[in-house]
């Protein structure tokens, strides 16, 4: 994209107009770093939209609500009972990064390395689009394609409630990356819900390695209602296989990409499981 | 005995860079702050293709684009062959580039270029621009290069070497070196153990912040000033005028401050391209890499293939080594030969042996092309050798630490391949003169915590720790081919005009050389005004390479001060009415030994400019050296090895170096923290991958290089030793730290895991794998 032209709505709803007057001539604007993997030349006129008061955290009964164009930094530096967000935005690129790229640069158009996509499917995130109302989904559904699609008519995301973890929930991510700054090559993250010994509820997302970031559903399946140890989440993480395309890139292969994956599902599950038990 | 040293007022102490409130300000410093708004933009169409006739080119609708004011192809050029690696004259190396060619050999070769009014209008041309290809087989391997009815990559009758050595661009040969000592096969039958295994290193680029940019303009007078990212400003000079066909005179080269070279910029990739836009159109005219280009078309570490034959008897003498070398120097030749000469002259010397052999061959490829990088063919090489030097200790069950202590070449004694391999011709014969490798074992041992280690490949769990080590060397400097130039003035208030034709290309050798000019006239390094690298204001250098600034450069640097040290004496001597013979210089004065008549470095100054007899005190020298003594090093690292993933953290390196008299110790631990975690990133993440011979991952979120969010613990220690031939016992520091990672970390991961890898970088599949080999 080549940004040719530049408004400053005053509203949500002012922004919404201008975008949906623009068309595909349009961009909705916050911190800019997409731009660099957008690199036809398009002519766009960008639609700013940092200063629409859209740059909160607030805990708000079981979730927390982020504004979208609230910063990386700012949910990394976060901190909150029941709040594990920061685990993941502190892993995300460079600091100079995080303070301009945003929650929402990262949801609204997911790139295959994404990691906060993976962070909020696992845990059970509420999108709110504004689409002249506030409109809320469910992560399943808000990524069950390329977001960017949803806003291709001037839509906007206003916030994302992220739910505060509740006592035997744990959470647990992993991001295997070759260097601090550089892409995950796989990124896992998961929620478990602890009954006693057992694992009553689960959920495990993946992305990376991966076209899409996507939640494991046979992963999920072979740990439900198993007692939560290493064997469990060993044969679980096996499943993975089952459930994504993995794929080789930046050198690995395919089957070392699935492999580190299974490893990382397994550490990620180990962490949770501590979690949640620390919580008990 | 006291290490000399220890007097010196200014070498030797850690004084601030002369250029850093310069380049902590930001301003006017490098290429690109100099861009007048009236500058012409280039851009460069590169071949899509590796191996490619250019059938037909029509560049008619890119000229009349808006903003364009001139293109330049093959046919609207000089073709005049030219290397393009600024590494001495005549150059070791092929004549086997055009400005412009015919062919295309690899994936981001020239085409065309266009000059515009903005980048994006340049772009545009380019889009315009219409290209009939006729595609080549291409060569993507030294395999592929060396087989019988290979395609041939140069063609063209022009191609030819400056210097009798064998080329046989019909066999996609550039060079073949090699040398013998004694008896190689007795050697290998003398030995009660031999081994008899090859290595493989990969391709690698210098990712200087500032990429290559350069910047053209024509003077009142006609001449063309070339303001240039460069290491070596004379060579520039001369490949420019021999491209372009023009006299040296008509061109002047300006080195500014410089974002980082490694060896990269000891190659002229720009500045042609600009000085005939420049010379076409009139105006101003700049050029800048992107990063991408910088990967695709800048230059790279060659990647080589190391067989190393090596024979060892129980009691740990080394009978025989043999290096086999074939070096994959890509599209070009430059520097192909010299690196694979240094595969051997910079490493076998490092422990004694009566029986050698070694034998480089170089070949071209449809691939990026090889240059100039810090370690130049030793790094290669060390992976190699000190992989072996730990399966040999092992063999005869002796530690690694005792078998290199035992073996390493110590003062006063020589190597035959010292005279053997030199860079283009025969080397030089030498004798160690200052060696503290010892020492740097020793301390790097206690620092590492070497008593701790033992064999633990029989540990279980998934996180395994071990420890290696490696000994090093390199050298400074090229005998008798290497030359480097100062001069320097006084001025009314006993400051000095210090001009080098060395080039600081953000190492700090201004300050450097500042320091050594500074402690030979008994003056401080803040009265230096250091003016670095212009073709027409500074004396000749042949530039920043082969570890040669501080040992080279510094010594002329000093001569230049004694000389005018001798006419200060003479002028002060002259004031106070004694004999020459009778003053001494010390604390900017000329005085009495006991201080009791003195008179200041300015008072002499303005009695030389305007009192009697007046004269300019100025001092000129000009200095080459007779060997190259090497720095030595003793890398240590302790690793943690997931067993699970093959992931390696660095939990702690080492990093001990003997460079002789560090001239500004802060600097040389800059630079060996910089070349160690250069060398650590070189072997654990920087990878080239390629399809069809494009690079694919040409960018910084691709191209995993270290940053200092994943620099682990390095310990620099400078072990100090007083060489006799350099500027108050110096030696070379920068190239050296980048040898050791990669086989320290292969030795690690042995010790930690019983896995040994022939081929790096060390990625978790790569290391997983052979962690599984182990296993089974």
């Amino acid at each position: 994209m080549k940004l040719c032209e530049f408004l400053r709505p005053a509203s949500l709803p002012a922004a919404r107009d201008n975008l949906r007057e623009l068309g595909p001539k349009g961009m909705a604007l916050a911190g800019g770093t997409a731009l660099h993997f957008m690199q036809d030349h398009t002519p766009v006129t960008a639609v700013d939209i940092t200063h629409l008061g859209l740059s909160y955290i607030r805990p708000d009964g079981d979730f927390y609500r982020i504004g979208a164009t609230t910063p990386l930094a700012d949910i990394q530096r976060y901190r909150a009972p029941r709040w594990a967000m920061h685990e993941i935005c502190r892993r995300i690129a460079t600091h100079q990064i995080r303070n301009i790229s945003t929650l929402g640069g990262n949801v609204c158009r997911v790139f295959p390395w994404a990691d906060l996509p993976v962070v909020l499917l696992a845990m059970n995130a509420r999108m709110v689009v504004y689409t002249g109302h506030d409109q809320e989904l469910g992560a399943d559904e808000y990524f069950k394609t390329q977001p960017a699609k949803r806003y291709l008519k001037g839509d906007l995301l206003r916030e994302v409630k992220v739910p505060a973890l509740r006592s035997h929930h744990g959470f647990g991510s992993v991001k295997v990356v070759r260097t601090a700054a550089a892409f995950s090559m796989v990124t896992i993250a998961c929620v478990l819900e602890l009954d006693g010994q057992n694992i009553k509820s689960a959920r495990v997302a993946a992305g990376s390695a991966i076209p899409f970031p996507r939640r494991l559903p046979s992963v999920e399946a072979a740990l439900t209602g198993k007692e939560a140890r290493a064997g469990v989440f060993q044969e679980a993480a096996a499943q993975a296989g089952h459930d994504a395309p993995w794929r080789g890139r930046e050198g690995m292969s395919t089957d070392y990409s699935r492999h580190l994956a299974e490893v990382s599902i397994l550490d990620a599950l180990e962490r949770a499981a501590s979690f949640a038990r620390e919580r008990t | 005995m006291t290490n000399p040293a220890a007097h010196f007022k200014q070498v030797n102490h850690s004084v601030t860079k002369v250029d850093a409130k310069q380049l902590a300000l930001g301003k006017n410093s490098y290429v690109g702050d100099f861009v007048p708004s009236d500058a012409l933009i280039v851009k460069m169409l590169w071949s899509p293709h590796p191996h490619a006739r250019i059938k037909a080119i029509d560049v008619s609708k890119a000229e009349k684009m808006p903003g364009v004011k001139a293109v330049l192809w093959h046919g609207n050029v000089p073709r005049n062959i030219h290397c393009t690696a600024g590494q001495g004259f005549p150059e070791p190396s092929p004549y086997d580039t055009f400005i412009f060619d015919t062919k295309v050999r690899f994936v981001g070769d020239r085409v065309a270029a266009v000059a515009a009014e903005t980048a994006e209008q340049a772009e545009a041309a380019l889009a315009r621009i219409h290209v009939e290809y006729e595609l080549l087989p291409p060569v993507f391997s030294i395999d592929e290069a060396m087989a019988d009815g290979a395609p041939v990559i140069h063609d063209e009758p022009e191609a030819h070497v400056p210097i009798p050595i064998p080329y046989e661009p019909k066999k996609n040969l550039v060079a073949r070196v090699g040398c013998e000592a004694g008896d190689f096969e007795q050697g290998m039958k003398d030995a009660d153990f031999t081994f008899d295994d090859t290595y493989e290193t990969p391709y690698a680029q210098h990712c200087p912040i500032e990429p290559y940019t350069s910047l053209a303009h024509i003077d009142s007078a006609g001449r063309i000033i070339i303001t240039t990212s460069t290491q070596v400003p004379f060579h520039c000079r001369r490949i420019v005028a021999q491209a372009l066909g023009i006299p040296v005179q008509k061109i002047r080269v300006i080195k500014p401050r410089i974002g980082g070279g490694f060896g990269s910029k000891q190659e002229i990739l720009l500045e042609d391209i600009v000085a005939l836009f420049a010379l076409r159109t009139g105006r101003p005219v700049f050029w800048q890499f992107t990063r991408e280009e910088n990967f695709r078309t800048g230059r790279t570490r060659h990647p080589i293939r190391v067989r190393l034959r090596t024979g060892v008897k129980k009691d740990g003498t080394i009978t025989a080594i043999g290096m086999d070398c074939w070096n994959n120097t890509g599209a070009y030749g430059g520097h192909g030969l010299t690196v694979v000469s240094c595969c051997g002259s910079k490493v076998l010397p490092l422990y004694r042996c009566d029986n050698i052999h070694f034998l480089g061959l170089v070949y071209y490829t449809n691939l990026p092309v090889g240059g100039a990088y810090r370690g130049f063919g030793a790094t290669q090489a060390f992976f190699a050798m000190e992989s072996t030097i730990d399966k040999m200790a092992e063999a005869i069950g002796m530690d690694p630490l005792e078998f290199r202590r035992k073996n390493h070449i110590k003062t006063g004694e020589g190597s035959p391949v010292f005279a053997a391999l030199g860079e283009g011709k025969e080397g030089t014969p030498m004798t160690v003169g200052s060696c503290a490798l010892g020492e740097c074992i020793e301390k790097g041992a206690a620092a590492i915590g070497w008593q701790n280690r033992t064999d633990w490949r029989t540990k279980t769990g998934r996180y395994r720790r071990g420890i290696g080590m490696a000994c090093l060397m390199q050298g400074s400097s090229i005998p008798h081919i290497d030359m480097g130039g100062a001069s320097i003035k006084i001025n009314e208030d006993g400051s000095f005009n210090l001009l080098v034709g060395a080039t600081d290309l953000g190492t700090g050798s201004d300050t450097v050389l500042a320091q050594i000019a500074a402690e030979e006239l008994a003056t401080t390094t803040d009265k230096m005004i250091v003016y670095s690298s212009d073709t027409d204001m500074t004396p000749f250098d042949v530039g920043a390479y082969a570890s040669s600034t501080t040992y080279l450069s510094g010594e002329a640097a000093r001569k230049a001060a004694a000389d005018a040290k001798r006419q200060i004496l003479k002028t002060g001597a002259e004031m106070l009415n004694l004999p020459v013979d009778q003053v001494v210089c010390q604390d900017a004065h000329v005085q009495t030994p006991d201080g009791s008549q003195k008179v200041s470095y300015g008072d002499i100054a303005c009695y030389a400019l305007y009192q009697k007899n007046q004269y300019q005190i100025i001092g000129t020298g000009s200095h080459i050296t007779e060997k190259s003594p090497p720095p030595f090093a003793a890398h240590y690292a302790e690793i943690e090895v997931d067993t699970w993933t093959g992931l390696i953290k660095v939990l702690k390196y080492v990093s001990t170096i003997d460079c002789g008299t560090a001239i500004n110790p802060a600097l040389c631990e800059g630079q060996t923290e910089g070349g160690t975690l250069n060398g650590i990133s070189y072997a654990l993440t920087e990878q080239y991958l390629f399809q069809n011979g494009r690079m694919t991952n040409a960018s910084f979120a691709d191209y995993h290089i270290f940053s200092m969010r994943d620099k682990p613990p390095i310990q620099a220690i400078l072990v100090p030793s007083y060489e006799d031939t350099g500027p108050f016992g110096a030696k070379s520091v920068s190239e050296i730290c980048i040898n050791g990672p990669a086989p320290v970390f292969a030795n690690a991961l042995y010790n930690a895991t019983g896995a040994r890898l022939y081929e790096f970088p060390f990625t978790p599949e790569r290391v997983l794998k052979a962690i599984q080999a182990v296993k089974r």
